[in-house]
């Protein structure tokens, strides 16, 4: 017997318990420009950012990650910005390549759109059927020895954010 | 209103003060409380170290005492809980009381005649607390309330106060206050720091255990700290 | 092998350490208090969540198989193993089939739990864990100690030797960002190099057939993204039914396990990108038989957030090795028993079943009520030390009868004394409390 069948023949049906279905209740009160700051990204305008990232660049599709190696800055487009937790949600079409906003330096993302909390960014997000997305909610950090934070461990040093709502 | 005092074995045997003031304080409050004679024990010792299973005796026994009493009431969350959790007769579990929710909830109390004008810390049992909820619990996202607090707040010149770490626990957990002799008593005396940087005098709680434990180890410090159980404070003049 | 209590004593031997694990980690858990209490809908979310996955666990086997036919049609191969064994030999398959002689991984409790590191390494294969903690306790030869925070155990001076010695750093530079960036260096050459990379799996979605994975570092996205070959390993019980369930668990798991917002990368895989192989490992492992016991099945709700970890007093005060296991904490002393009893029977008396743990846990498993069944169980089948069936049954006796309860108490009440010993271990750190003259019975009768 495979071991899928094996699986699937242990598993008894359980007494049955409702889904209960989309949260309701959420509040609604959260500042995205908060949020961000506390997950250590940078809110900029334009002409700031341009004093900032004079030599910032978008990427072009390509199907080699590894020519993305040597990004210094990369400038690229969200979806959308979640304001309970500063996530920002990023789409593959809008990228480069999937490992675009790991692997560069430093990752500005332009946002157009703020929802509340997750479960409207679920709502809009709706049936999307994209190969790959993920929210990103600042610059890679680890805490890892002795609890300190670090900002930069695998991914983006940095993040900074335009606002254009 | 008649009550039945149940006075947990350890009680019974090594701090009878606290049955004696649970006594004195439910009769001064105008209750007329019976002791059963024949109580021992509520099985919880052999339960929670795994052998629930060989508690039938202790069950029958609790109930030929306790049997056709509405309010069952006892001065330890603990105790009170396992009779609560895991007594076979319903009649029981739902009769039984620990002492500070019977003044609250049944009696409402509002006023005391009770004075100790001492800095007190007070020590939140978990079975009293998160077992019996007693008072809020410092993970959930909820209202702060506390009947212990209320209580002690009609003792004259008391002054009571928390430690930081405001219902962590104090390491006792039964035998594992000798199974896990090292965490236990690292739990306890990590419990002390805080009271002892408090500076002071007392220190509060609603279960015997507890402080039994605590008082092992103030003692062996040589602390000046005492333990008292609630009770003995509600029932002070 | 130490038992947990063993193991505990010489842990607390070094008694700063200790308080700084202690505190350390206490500190995590006031972070999680701070963020879960300015969210109104806090407990109502915890409920949520912990009726999805209710709901879930009682369907699991339809859900399975629509999330394997979704994420079939998007192009991933889905892979069923019954037990460690299977696993670790089909995720050698697939790695020998691309002929690659070492990958990257990115933290999965999953392949700790099958031991998938070793197994591979027997086969000449090499794992380069890619999470900086993960890392730091592989270059030691150590297992994780946290399942969140896997280094925790350590100092910082620690971490520096160890770099010294494996990453060539300054002698005796010990600080987080200096070596945090040399780890950076080391693990970019391996992320670039490697064509095969594992990872885990934090929810799968039925409805999608798509996986998310988060992390805070970009390893498993660094990774995943660049090699060929994606194997992701999830136990069976990481499934959920549909995308916007994710709302609710994204906003509860950051939250309860660093008291972040959420996660810095909450990534959804739903297709292979053009050219590269993703394969999903289902793996049961004894999850079955878990589910199976009404007792212990909440126990598959669990989402590894580590909260129980943070806020149990025993586990900061004892550390996550003494538990023996790859997942340590409440939540492990209530899974590893399931996979062996006689090795884990201590566990489920690691606690003093204070109740802290069911208390923050975002799925509101009822932790320590199943570490209370899971005591009778193990006692039921006869697993408890020399001695201590005879010592309750005999206690149980004297309890049960009033006249000799009443007989067997004075006598210790008269005999105290000589329990002041150090064969006695309450007497080791504790004075035994004072015994009175009367009993409260015989002052009762006196009255
Ligand atoms: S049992 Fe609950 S608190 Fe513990 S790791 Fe799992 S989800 Fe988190």
């Amino acid at each position: 017997m495979s071991a899928r069948e094996q699986i699937l023949g242990k598993i008894e049906p359980l007494a049955e318990s409702k889904h209960p279905g989309a949260f309701q209740g959420a509040s609604e009160e959260f500042d995205f420009r908060a949020s961000l700051a506390v997950v250590g990204a940078r809110v900029m305008t334009m002409a700031e950012l341009e004093t900032e990232f004079p030599g910032r660049r978008r990427y072009d599709k390509t199907l080699d990650g590894l020519s993305l190696a040597e990004i210094e800055v990369l400038e690229i487009d969200g979806e959308f910005g979640v304001a309970e937790n500063g996530a920002i949600w990023l789409l593959e079409e809008a990228l480069p390549h999937r490992v675009a906003p790991f692997i560069c330096q430093h990752l500005v993302i332009n946002v157009k759109k703020i929802v509340p909390h997750m479960h409207a960014a679920y709502e809009e997000l709706g049936k999307v059927n994209s190969g790959f997305g993920l929210f990103l909610s600042g610059p890679s950090k680890t805490a890892d020895i002795e609890q300190s934070l670090v900002i930069g461990a695998h991914g983006a040093r940095s993040l900074t954010v335009v606002i254009h709502a | 209103m008649r009550v039945a005092l149940f006075v947990p074995c350890y009680i019974d045997q090594f701090y009878p003060q606290v049955a004696v003031a649970s006594l004195e304080l439910l009769e001064k409050l105008g209750c007329e409380v019976v002791v059963p004679t024949d109580q021992t024990c509520c099985g919880q010792p052999m339960a929670n170290s795994g052998f629930a299973s060989s508690t039938e005796g202790c069950d029958a026994n609790f109930s030929q005492n306790f049997e056709g009493f509405d309010y069952i009431v006892g001065p330890s969350g603990s105790c009170v809980l396992h009779v609560k959790e895991h007594h076979p007769s319903k009649k029981i579990r739902n009769s039984v009381y620990e002492i500070c929710e019977f003044l609250m909830d049944v009696l409402k109390v509002s006023s005391l005649n009770a004075h100790f004008p001492h800095r007190v810390g007070l020590h939140q049992s978990c079975h009293g607390q998160r077992g019996l909820h007693l008072s809020s619990m410092s993970e959930r996202n909820e209202k702060h309330f506390s009947k212990i607090e209320d209580l002690l707040a009609l003792v004259g010149g008391i002054e009571v106060v928390l430690p930081v770490r405001v219902d962590e626990c104090c390491g006792f957990g039964g035998t594992f206050c000798v199974t896990e002799e090292a965490v236990s008593v690292k739990m306890g005396q990590d419990r002390i720091k805080e009271h002892h940087a408090n500076a002071v005098s007392y220190i509060v709680g609603v279960d015997t255990s507890c402080l039994m434990h605590m008082e092992g180890i103030l003692r062996r410090q040589g602390s000046k700290v005492q333990v008292k159980h609630i009770v003995e404070i509600l029932n002070h003049a | 092998m130490l038992s947990h209590a063993e193991a505990s004593e010489n842990f607390i031997a070094d008694a700063d350490r200790t308080d700084w694990h202690d505190e350390t980690l206490w500190f995590v858990r006031e972070k999680r208090d701070k963020v879960s209490k300015v969210l109104p809908e806090w407990e109502a979310l915890r409920e949520h969540a912990s009726q999805i996955k209710d709901h879930t666990l009682a369907n699991l086997g339809e859900y399975l198989q629509a999330f394997e036919a979704k994420a079939q049609a998007n192009g991933i191969t889905v892979h069923w193993a019954a037990d460690a064994a299977e696993h670790n030999a089909i995720v050698h398959d697939i790695i020998a089939a691309q002929g690659s002689k070492i990958l990257v991984k990115s933290k999965s409790m999953l392949t700790e739990e099958c031991h998938l590191n070793d197994y591979l390494a027997s086969k000449g294969i090499e794992v380069v864990d890619t999470d900086l903690g993960e890392r730091i306790v592989q270059f030691r030869n150590e297992a994780p100690s946290h399942i969140v925070l896997p280094a925790i155990h350590l100092k910082k001076e620690d971490v520096g030797e160890t770099f010294h010695q494996f990453l060539g750093t300054p002698k005796g530079n010990k600080d987080p960002q200096f070596l945090t960036e040399a780890a950076r260096q080391h693990l970019r050459g391996h992320f670039l190099a490697s064509e095969v990379a594992i990872t885990g799996v934090n929810f799968a979605v039925a409805e999608t057939g798509e996986f998310v994975v988060c992390t805070n570092e970009g390893n498993a996205d660094m990774g995943a993204h660049l090699a060929k070959v994606h194997i992701a390993c999830m136990g069976i019980e990481k499934i959920i039914p549909k995308r916007a369930d994710l709302a609710s668990f994204l906003r509860l798991l950051a939250r309860s396990a660093t008291g972040q917002l959420i996660t810095t990368y909450t990534s959804h895989f739903h297709k292979p990108r053009e050219g590269q192989e993703i394969h999903i490992m289902l793996i049961d492992n004894g999850r079955t038989r878990q589910l199976a016991d009404p007792k212990y099945k909440n126990s598959l709700k669990c989402i590894r957030c580590a909260a129980c970890f943070n806020t149990c007093p025993v586990y900061r005060r004892s550390g996550g090795h003494s538990y023996h296991q790859p997942v340590a904490g409440p939540i492990g002393s209530i899974l590893a028993p399931n996979i062996d009893k006689k090795a884990n029977v201590d566990l489920p008396f690691a606690s003093t079943l204070c109740g802290s743990c069911s208390n923050v846990c975002p799925v509101k498993i009822n932790i320590h009520e199943q570490l209370w069944f899971w005591r009778q169980d193990l006692m039921e089948a006869g697993l408890a030390p020399v001695g201590k069936t005879i010592g309750m049954k005999l206690m149980a006796f004297t309890l049960a009868n009033p006249v000799i309860y009443r007989i067997g108490g004075s006598l210790l009440r008269r005999f105290a004394g000589l329990l002041n010993t150090r064969l006695n271990p309450w007497y080791k750190q504790r004075e035994m409390p004072v015994a009175p003259q009367e009993s409260f019975q015989e002052w009762y009768k006196k009255r």
